[in-house]
């Protein structure tokens, strides 16, 4: 069994009606519980941030960022146990997002 | 071009529009209170859309299914609010796990409403977000274009799935301005990954390397219509291939790398090649446990790469040594062009052994029985042989499914279309009404179970009103077989709950206007399959089977893949 710990998810995305409902049924859907869950608007303009802590294992939680992110609204999901990444996921984001710009370009 | 483009039209109206520029030719639907405005819309549009009324709305998500799955488009179905949407969500699920492209549109009470508990509403969007892969409410006529748009893009992208949009009674009603929409791009949602050039480099390495590679493919390659891309790819490096169930007929079926199906009742040579080889390549396929068996000891000799469109199935159950994020057909492409040809002499003996083992022990008793009733297999062979691996093949679940993915060839690529992920039992029927709807000109043939066809036998209505040509072979045994063999090998032969009393099904037919044939014994079986096939029109085989028809080679439950029984007494024993 592998150990559990507490990690923190986060998630920038589109701003639309359900979302919390879906990424909150991938938890269910596991078993996950939720232990803190915050959702606000990110530091990009029109992009929302979801901030949600849970216990679990790295392979679950690596399995659920990827389901996450697979939501057609979501942009880019991310999980670690220490929190200070936050301006990193930020410029990742905008990167992200101007090359998908490019692409539709 | 729509000559009501700019005009002011009804919600209603901007659905229709807008589904004849997405290329849809046919809605399976039925008709209800929530969904009355898009209908009497739909009145002018018939001579452009033709609507299959189908008898119950599982019917018309599984003709659906059907018809995409036939066809490579979205299919399409719209249904009213309630019972109407809730009676879609089962052939939702089904499409989610399989992959299927399909734009539900369902009936709504008006938004004013909404939240009230007014008649027939239910929070669709809420049952159905964990098993589509978008669901949208739309709540105003000036939004229609825009959602039918993405929905139709969302479902046939990428990894293809069901769309549902909740469509409020009042957003029919009201008008705007018709201004047709494309949808090619959304930003937070990546269609097509690039692959990265390092991973096929590194892929080719060790492709090239490897003594014994093995490619498991699955439906990714019909997706991403590869077939061509992997029978070149297969040919330049010698590699034998095993199909899960829904990649079956992406390669035909005397393809020479063709080893035949992977898992559970698979054939034995690609389930034991899969613990003999050195180098397990996955094409878009997903490693369903009925595929792995027992995963520590799955593929325990090999490297792994995993070529999907999906990041999220990649190191999902098998841990792949590599990961290849990518349409099947490019990455296949590219590597063909990196790799060098070869043969794999190595392999010389694995399936000649196996074979040998199956033929005798397995397909032989099976399909050549010299006494005794009929058997499933026998049926399934007999009917492939006669349309000569041409026809599209539905099945539904259970033995009958099994034994036509085992006994059924063929020679064209979107042949196969059965519920694999769900197991959806009533799938057949209703998914192979589609099916010859959206392929008129080929052999559609359903093999069907006397469990499953009851499950959604009001289809046979839609058949006599659309006179759609399916030809449908009843295993008949007044058993819902698969569970009751369970029952005989894992619960002590204890038959709970598994003998059916049937109807006269020959008399159902008739009700129904379709020419049905009894075949009781095997003198009768080739006569009652030229008369099948004689004709244009449906018909009904209804073959009497064995009773404790069982399905080998089989692969227990939670044993590992190449522990694999030939019937209820022996052990396949490979090596010794």
């Amino acid at each position: 069994m592998e150990t559990e710990s507490l990690y923190e998810i986060t998630a920038y995305t589109e701003n639309q009606v359900g979302l919390l409902s879906a990424i909150a049924g991938i938890f269910t859907r596991r078993s996950l519980n939720i232990e803190k869950l915050l959702v606000y608007p990110s530091k990009i303009e029109g992009i929302h941030k979801f901030k949600i802590l849970t216990r679990a294992s790295e392979t679950q939680i690596r399995s659920v960022v990827l389901q996450i992110e697979k939501k057609v609204d979501v942009i880019k999901a991310y999980y670690a146990i220490d929190t200070q990444r936050s301006d990193q996921e930020i410029e990742d984001v905008k990167d992200f997002l101007s090359r998908r710009e490019e692409t539709n370009r | 071009m729509s000559d009501k483009r700019g005009q002011c039209i009804s919600g209603g109206e901007i659905l229709l529009e807008q589904l004849l520029i997405q290329g849809v030719d046919t809605i399976f639907g039925y008709p209800g209170g929530a969904i009355m405005p898009a209908y009497d819309c739909l009145y002018d549009y018939l001579d452009r859309l033709r609507h299959i009324l189908v008898r119950h709305e599982q019917g018309a998500i599984h003709a659906a299914q059907g018809y995409a799955r036939t066809k490579g488009v979205p299919g399409f179905v719209m249904v009213t609010s309630g019972p109407g949407a809730t009676n879609v969500i089962t052939g939702v699920a089904d499409a989610m796990i399989d992959s299927t492209p399909v734009v539900v549109v369902a009936g709504q009470v008006s938004s004013t409403l909404l939240g009230s508990d007014a008649f027939q509403e239910t929070d669709l969007i809420g049952m159905t977000t964990p098993v589509t892969k978008w669901s949208y409410q739309i709540r105003r006529p000036e939004d229609v274009a825009w959602a039918v748009a993405r929905a139709f893009y969302i479902a046939g992208s990428g990894r293809p799935g069901p769309v549902v949009l909740d469509f409020t009674r009042d957003a029919q009603i009201g008008k705007a301005e018709f201004e047709p929409r494309s949808c090619d791009f959304i930003r937070s949602y990546i269609a097509l990954p690039e692959p990265s050039d390092e991973a096929i480099r590194q892929a080719a390495e060790w492709i090239n390397a490897a003594r014994k590679p093995l490619v498991v493919y699955g439906q990714g390659i019909i997706l991403s219509g590869a077939e061509q891309a992997l029978e070149a790819f297969l040919d330049k490096a010698d590699i034998p291939a095993g199909s899960t169930l829904l990649g079956l007929s992406a390669l035909a079926s005397d393809n020479p790398h063709f080893m035949g199906m992977l898992g559970m009742h698979g054939n034995l040579a690609p389930n034991i090649m899969t613990q003999e080889c050195d180098l397990l390549i996955a094409v878009g396929m997903r490693f369903d446990d009925r595929v792995t068996g027992n995963l520590s000891t799955y593929a325990r000799n090999a490297k792994i790469i995993h070529i999907d469109i999906d990041p999220s199935e990649i190191g999902k159950n098998v841990p792949a040594g590599l990961g290849i994020l990518g349409d099947a057909k490019e990455v296949l492409t590219r590597l063909t062009a990196r790799i060098q040809p070869r043969s794999c002499p190595d392999w010389a003996m694995e399936p000649i052994l196996c074979n040998a083992v199956e033929k005798h022990k397995v397909i032989d008793p099976e399909i050549h029985p010299e006494s005794g009733p009929l058997n499933p297999g026998e049926v399934i062979a007999a009917v492939s042989d006669r349309c000569r691996g041409e026809a599209v093949i539905l099945t539904d679940v259970g033995q009958n499914q099994m034994l036509a993915a085992r006994y059924s060839r063929f020679t064209r690529s979107r042949s196969f279309i059965s519920s694999g992920g769900l197991g959806t039992m009533g799938f057949g029927l209703p998914a192979a009404i589609g099916a010859k709807i959206a392929a008129p000109e080929r052999t559609v043939i359903a093999f069907l179970g006397d469990g499953g066809i009851q499950m959604t036998l009001q289809e046979l209505g839609t058949i006599m009103q659309e006179g759609t040509g399916v030809k449908i072979v009843l295993l008949n045994n007044n058993w819902l077989g698969n569970v009751r063999m369970w029952q005989e090998l894992f619960f002590r032969e204890r038959y709970s709950c598994t003998r059916m009393l049937n109807p006269d099904f020959r008399g159902i037919a008739e009700a129904y206007g379709i020419p049905c044939v009894n075949v009781e014994s095997r003198d009768e079986l080739g006569p009652a399959i030229e008369r099948m096939l004689a004709g244009d029109g449906p018909f009904i085989l209804n073959a009497h089977i064995r009773e404790e028809s069982m399905v080998f080679p089989m692969i227990p439950p939670g044993k590992s893949v190449d522990q694999i029984m030939l019937n209820a007494q022996d052990w396949f024993e490979y090596g010794d």
